[in-house]
């Protein structure tokens, strides 16, 4: 839901709310108005028997009757009464509307000329339902007003109001960390939007700063390890040379085996976090078939040696938009992990179409959680010489091109197949 | 043969040196961007051997500015970065080979005597060894004139091995020269002794020596004791 659309909407029920509260009070109101209007034209009725008696005035009630006032009565009384005024509401029979009505009675004592007399007058109260629907009408009308201004509000406000929002929002959802550039601020007269802008931009500032560091890390580190692995591995070759027992010898090579595994670590840690970093976003055709084609030839004899057999079910021209190293280093790990992870005179089995890239391979069921397979340093396979990236590079590369991975174990076989178009199947 | 070695770390030059002394090359090296500069103006060398990251510029740098005087020269070049930009870069600007850190100097030496004979191109490309010939154009080998019919692996085999004599080889070393990093994937190197039968094999039969020697535990050896 959009800001301006709540908004208008909490503004809405929050009238409504208001509008009951009011068109209640307005209706108390109202009545207690009719009802003082009504009792003070019956209390001057009243008042002007008394003064057309004191006239003297002769009232009877024939005459009365006759004049069409039916809801007088005065009568004459026998004694002297102190002069009292009493109002009531009472129910008095409609004739034509054959129903009790709401009235109001208006009854008084009055002496004139030492003889009292009793006034009564009585008449229709305006009925509660009457009020009620007028307030409802009016109230309705004002609400009605009211919607079509909070949404003609609510648009000039979205228009005109949020704009510096609404590109600054833009420009965040186009901030790229590759192109190095932060998001300068733009002036606008409203602060909260300058806090927002200035915000953005300081948060950006220190992202593009950190990204550069980091990339100079990854490039740095490898580097610095690369050399005093060298100079090991060197010295140990000319250690080599001088006359070693076999028992010293196998020391050595020990050394040189571990040497070579942390140089590999330290390569698979610099290119996985260039492929964090983005760097290969430059995308390209890739002839899949082709990869995969040329690279079992080049493995041909490991797969030979190792005593694996290979089927390959490969649909023809398979293209893909991607960066050529990401696909190559994809393709060789997932080959490669086929091979490392598999068994005595063992099998391969690749399919290849053009949504999806599926590779199985025979092995012993895996230990762990398949949920951690893709993790950096989990090894199903603690026997293999394996430094525990090689997944977690290939799900780095997945991710960044939106191609979804999944792997499953059964009847002995490791399958991980990898769908190109995920969104569409 | 005389080698230029550019590379700012004393250890690092100190293995190279030391393991191609004993080939009997000529070994001048260069430390920084403005002493290996100076020195590719004012010399001739057989090979180069350049370190990208050098104090004061780059070795790329180095490498253009060579070319420029001396475009014959062999170059290698030496780089911790398996960035692939710098080994394109590298070999665009006219690098005969490039070596990742951390190398093997077997490897290294390997490749500094494959740019050489590719350089020389002076009837050179023959290696001799006793009565074994290897003709690096033809990729032939020939025992007293006959052709030994070998497989490419073997080939490069006995080429490692010629390009190492004396030089005791370790079945690791050897299988990460003929397949590279794939051999991180094999759990034995028992097939490399499995080549070197079939080499042995083939090459007895042509009626060559055994010039490869087995060291107990260790690796193998190609002896030879007169040099050729």
């Amino acid at each position: 839901m959009k800001l301006i659309n709540k908004f208008i909407l909490i503004y809405l029920v929050v009238t409504v709310i208001v509008l009951g509260i009011a068109g209640y009070i307005s209706f108390f109101v109202i009545k207690g108005e009719l009802d003082n209007e009504l009792k003070w034209r019956f209390m001057d009725r009243i008042d002007r028997v008394t003064y057309l008696l004191d006239e003297g005035k002769n009232f009877k009630s024939k005459k009365l009757k006759g004049s069409g006032d039916r809801n007088l009565i005065i009568q004459q009384l026998p004694q002297k009464v102190a002069p009292e005024t009493v109002i009531k509401d009472t129910m008095v029979w409609h004739d034509r509307l054959q129903q009790m009505e709401p009235n109001l009675k208006v009854s008084a004592y009055r002496t004139v000329e030492d003889t009292s007399y009793f006034i009564s007058t009585y008449g229709a109260l305006v009925e509660t339902d009457d009020i009620t629907e007028a307030v409802v009408q009016i109230l309705l009308w004002i609400l009605g007003l009211q919607v079509i201004g909070a949404i003609g509000v609510g648009f000039i406000v979205s228009g005109r109001l949020f704009k510096p929002f609404r590109e600054t929002l833009a420009r965040i959802k186009r901030f790229n960390i590759q192109d190095k550039e932060p998001i300068l601020a733009r002036e606008t007269n409203v602060e909260e939007f300058n806090d927002l802008n200035r915000f953005v931009e300081e948060m950006t500032r220190k992202a593009v700063k950190d990204y550069k560091n980091l990339k100079e890390f990854a490039e740095n580190a490898s580097h610095e390890l690369q050399t005093p692995l060298s100079i090991t591995k060197g010295k140990l070759e000319l250690l080599t040379e001088t006359d070693l027992t076999p028992e010293q010898y196998q020391y050595v090579e020990a050394s040189q085996r571990s040497i070579k595994k942390l140089s590999r670590l330290s390569e698979s840690l610099a290119l996985l976090t260039k492929i964090e970093n983005h760097e290969f976003t430059n995308k390209d055709e890739v002839n899949v078939t082709n990869l995969i084609r040329e690279s079992t030839q080049a493995f041909e004899e490991f797969i030979k040696l190792n005593g694996l057999q290979v089927e390959t079910d490969l649909e023809e021209d398979v293209f893909l938009q991607i960066h050529p190293v990401l696909a190559d280093i994809m393709w060789t790990n997932l080959f490669q992990n086929a091979i490392k992870h598999n068994i005595e005179d063992g099998r391969i089995r690749i399919r290849l179409t053009k949504d999806s890239l599926e590779i199985s391979n025979t092995g012993k069921p895996l230990d762990m959680d398949t949920d951690l397979l893709f993790k950096r340093f989990k090894k199903a396979d603690h026997g293999v010489d394996s430094i525990g990236l090689g997944l977690s590079i290939i799900e780095q590369i997945v991710d960044q091109n939106n191609y979804a991975i999944s792997y499953d174990y059964e009847d002995g076989w490791h399958t991980i197949n990898v769908k190109f178009h995920p969104e569409s199947v | 043969m005389k080698l230029l070695i550019i590379e700012d770390n004393e250890d690092l030059l100190q293995n190279i040196r030391t393991y191609l002394k004993r080939e009997g090359y000529i070994c001048e090296f260069a430390r920084d961007y403005r002493e290996a500069f100076d020195k590719v103006m004012s010399y001739t060398y057989d090979v180069v051997l350049i370190d990208i990251m050098i104090p004061g510029g780059s070795g790329l740098q180095v490498l253009r500015e060579l070319k420029s005087v001396n475009p014959q020269t062999g170059t290698i070049i030496i780089s911790a970065k398996n960035a692939l930009d710098d080994k394109v870069e590298g070999l665009e600007l006219g690098a005969d080979d490039y070596i990742t850190k951390p190398f093997q100097l077997p490897e290294l030496h390997a490749r500094i005597k494959a740019v050489n004979r590719r350089n020389q191109r002076d009837g050179r490309e023959i290696i001799n060894v006793n009565e074994i010939a290897i003709n690096t154009d033809t990729m032939e080998v020939t025992v007293n004139g006959t052709g030994v019919d070998l497989t490419p692996k073997e080939y490069d085999l006995i080429l490692y091995f010629a390009s190492n004599k004396n030089h005791v080889l370790s079945k690791q070393t050897i299988a990460e020269h003929l397949w590279g990093d794939y051999v991180d994937h094999l759990t034995n190197l028992d097939f490399v002794y499995q080549h070197i039968k079939n080499l042995r094999k083939k090459l007895e039969k042509a009626g060559a020596q055994n010039y490869i020697e087995s060291v107990y535990g260790i690796g193998y050896k190609f002896k030879v004791n007169n040099r050729a």
